[in-house]
């Protein structure tokens, strides 16, 4: 990861005054370096922790596939939960013992990651003549749709039981003596290495789209479709190459998804609710910003998977609410306070917490522009 | 970049009678307007006259309502070929294969396919699955676990037939069921009889008592096999109906897009400037160059060294054309924050980037002082001394009269004048347009 930056002349011009330059501009090298050590330092992330953690890395994936199509593209896209649905029920197909197939966790997430982009493919064709709202209720009701559809093929996808057990990762594969399966399933932090890995690679991933011909492709088509295509730029192409990777990365987030639990869950984990959930985290990170996305992610998911139930435990410890009343437990609040912190966010940084550049200088256009 | 054609035979763009109407409004009428290659050729005329609209017919964003538009004597259009037919066909083909999934049953046929084959334990091969899965289109009798017993049912598991501890037991009612549903699909004598098949060798009584099964069942799995295939062929062909149509009509809309326009050489600025102003000043040239860098998604995800050595070539190009312009102290800015006649020369290099040989100039001097104006016909100059066409629609008479070859000058959308810069000054009806003459 770390040799393969981009040249100094490519990447914009960075502040890298003072000793906290390399810092802001290394920010995901710092990052990856301590979360790669907390394992080893933090004993609570070899328990419970550490699987709420990797949950965490997952959404982060999922949110970084979001980011592409509604960050870099601003094609408003309400249901990257059912990509993320696919991923996990393919992953699942190819490698639960209740079906012969039985193929390896890497080959299965590679065809899921395929399958997941294809899907986008299928479902952005027809659809990408259509621009803003008309867009947004496709993405919407092709959530739903998928979400039914696993739901009532009941021979194929087990129903609301969902499919399980789902094997983990390296399950029968012995490396230097170490019977890899066996590892995943009794240590969380495996799995937390293994989301924390892939979580790097889509962020190289994206940085790097970020600086190249196709990152800038999705951005021009999404400031104005009209003057990209008068510069020979295909918006359909555009688009759809867009569709495709948000696909395929929201398929590996599933396949993560559906490997760390053993179970794809029963098809309501795929709704509505989380393609929103996650959308409020890249809108409240920054649209279009890498940290931006992965920052809402932590605030957001943390604090819904993370916080509140250590909150309510915490609570209940004190014994201030004997009668378990909803008021007095901090989960009651939860969406009160999502609310109220989406609102302020909106209404005093509406570019994000950490905006990226780009979307920065197009909100304040003409306000302190120029 | 040098090539400048003597007299051309053929004009490098020949707009051919073209007629644009928006409704019963007529914006555009019968406008002939040849481009010889290498020279500058403005189109003036009050507002409101058409220009616009002809710059926007040229340049792929509205069709033509009748007339046409020829750059290098070719039409500005994706041409159809066999990979067109092609592309469609195969989006057909998938269409087709998801409805008859849909048509067939896809969850009742995966039981059969691949859960039955688990059920009874067999080591699942492909030639094993193919048998099932003609089964299936057969609505051959098949034979599933149900809580510890062996049942015999219909391929599509709705009919239990009968049930069984014994799974040899159930393999020869199966069969012995199935010799009857196909006998009354193909008549008897052409199959083994179900007596035939229930018998030992030495002709001793039945291995198994057949269950009673109702004859209306029998009746209704010998029609299910062609029940099924019909379903599924016609799922098949109104997928691939829809999809193939679907598909040609989308490429048919699409047929004259800008960017086919842009890619055929032709590039083009905007009235009211349409940069990305959010991106910097460098990236919007690049998005220019866009086509000129080669390279697919991998070998941007991977950065190979060729991907490193393209973008940084793309790069040098880039500050190249904006040192053109003048601007290459602002690479880095963010271009909506230029000033407004730096922007108006930042469209200029964009445009010029994608290494078109025909410049559309929409009105580039609107706005500037006399001084800037004069600047400007000076890089309109430079950029036919480059090669590159120039067709302008400009408001400041010298900036025309200075740099044009030709002027052709349009009032209501109709041609009223067209010749050297001389000529038009002298022309009645030119004056007439611009001061009113009713008097």
């Amino acid at each position: 990861m770390a040799t393969n930056q981009a040249p100094k002349t490519s990447s914009p011009p960075a502040s890298p005054d003072g000793p906290w330059g390399f810092l802001a501009q290394r920010w995901e090298l710092v990052t990856l370096a301590v979360l790669a050590v907390a394992p080893l330092v933090i004993p609570a992330l070899g328990g419970a922790l550490g699987g709420q953690v990797t949950n965490l890395f997952i959404y982060c994936i999922l949110a970084l596939a979001l980011n592409v199509m509604v960050g870099y593209t601003g094609l408003v896209h309400l249901g990257i939960a059912s990509f993320f649905g696919i991923g996990a029920y393919v992953l699942a197909i190819l490698t639960v013992p209740m079906y012969p197939f039985q193929i390896g966790f890497l080959a299965a997430a590679v065809i899921a990651v395929l399958v997941t982009a294809g899907t986008g493919l299928a479902l952005g064709a027809p659809t990408l003549r259509l621009r803003g709202d008309y867009l947004a209720i496709v993405t919407l009701g092709f959530g739903e749709v998928v979400k039914v559809t696993l739901r009532n093929l009941e021979q194929i996808t087990g129903g609301m039981k969902g499919l399980n057990p789902v094997p983990p990762p390296g399950a029968g594969v012995t490396l230097a003596g170490i019977d890899l399966g066996k590892e995943f399933a009794i240590d969380p932090r495996w799995f937390y290495y293994l989301a924390l890995l892939s979580l790097a690679g889509v962020v190289l991933g994206m940085r790097r789209l970020e600086n190249s011909r196709l990152g800038r492709a999705l951005v021009a088509v999404r400031e104005d479709e009209l003057a990209a295509q008068a510069m020979g730029i295909s918006a359909t192409r555009v688009k759809l190459a867009a569709f495709a990777m948000s696909s395929a990365v929201a398929g590996l987030a599933g396949c993560l998804y559906a490997a760390s639990l053993s179970t794809t869950a029963d098809p309501n984990a795929y709704d509505f609710n989380r393609s929103i959930m996650v959308l409020c985290a890249v809108i409240l990170g920054g649209l279009g910003s890498i940290p931006g996305t992965l920052l809402g992610v932590a605030i957001l998911v943390g604090f819904d998977t993370v916080l509140a139930p250590w909150a309510d435990s915490w609570i209940q410890q004190m014994n201030v609410n004997p009668k378990g009343l909803s008021y007095l437990s901090f989960s009651g609040w939860r969406l009160a306070i999502f609310g109220v912190a989406l609102v302020l966010v909106m209404r005093y940084r509406p570019e994000g917490l950490i905006p990226s550049r780009r979307l920065a200088a197009e909100l304040h256009e003409g306000g302190s522009g120029s | 970049m040098k090539e400048n054609a003597g007299p051309a035979a053929t004009p490098l763009l020949h707009v051919d009678r073209v007629t644009v109407r928006f409704g019963g409004l007529v914006a555009v009428s019968e406008l002939d307007l040849d481009v010889p290659e290498g020279s500058i050729v403005s189109l003036i005329g009050p507002n409101g006259a058409g220009k616009t609209t002809a710059f926007n017919c040229v340049s792929g964003i509205y069709t033509p309502s009748s007339g046409s538009v020829r750059f290098r004597g070719k039409r500005l259009e994706r041409a159809f070929t066999p990979g067109t037919i092609l592309r469609a066909l195969a989006v057909g083909l998938l269409t087709g294969l998801l409805f008859a999934a849909a048509a067939v049953d896809v969850d009742r046929l995966w039981m059969a396919v691949v859960k039955r084959g688990m059920i009874t334990g067999e080591p699942f091969t492909v030639s094993g699955a193919m048998e099932r899965l003609r089964g299936y289109f057969r609505s051959e009798l098949a034979i599933d676990q149900m809580a510890g017993k062996w049942r015999v049912v219909s391929a599509d598991g709705s009919d239990v037939l009968a049930i069984k501890r014994d799974l040899g037991e159930a393999k020869l009612v199966r069969d012995a069921l199935q010799a009857k549903v196909t006998a009354r699909r193909t008549g008897p004598g052409t199959v083994p009889d179900a007596t035939d098949l229930n018998q030992r060798d030495d002709g001793a009584a039945p291995l198994v008592a057949l269950p009673p099964v109702k004859e209306e069942v029998l009746d209704r799995l010998a029609g299910g096999k062609s029940r099924i295939r019909w379903r599924g062929w016609l799922g098949l062909l109104a997928g691939l109906l829809l999809g193939t149509a679907g598909t040609l009509a989308v490429w048919q809309r699409g047929r004259r897009s800008p960017h086919v326009v842009a890619r055929a050489g032709i590039s083009r600025t905007f009235q009211n400037i349409r940069l990305f102003s959010s991106m910097s000043v460098l990236e919007n040239v690049l998005v220019g160059l866009d086509r000129t860098i080669p390279g697919g998604v991998f070998s941007m995800l991977l950065r190979t060294p060729k991907n490193r050595r393209d973008e940084a070539e793309a790069r040098r190009q880039a500050v190249a054309a904006l040192e053109f312009v003048g601007l290459s102290g602002d690479a880095n800015r963010i271009a909506g924050e230029l000033p407004y006649g730096d922007q108006r020369r930042l469209e200029i290099a964009r445009a010029l980037a994608t290494g078109a040989k025909l410049i559309l100039l929409d009105e580039p001097a609107a706005g500037m002082n006399p001084s800037e104006a004069g600047d400007l016909a000076g890089l309109v100059e430079r950029i036919r001394d480059r090669g590159v066409t120039v067709l302008l629609i400009e408001h400041h008479m010298n900036v025309v009269m200075r740099v044009s070859d030709r002027i052709a000058v349009l009032d209501h959308g109709t041609k009223i004048a067209e010749g050297t810069p001389a000529e038009v000054r002298r022309d009645e009806k030119v004056i007439e347009a611009y001061l009113g003459g009713e008097g």
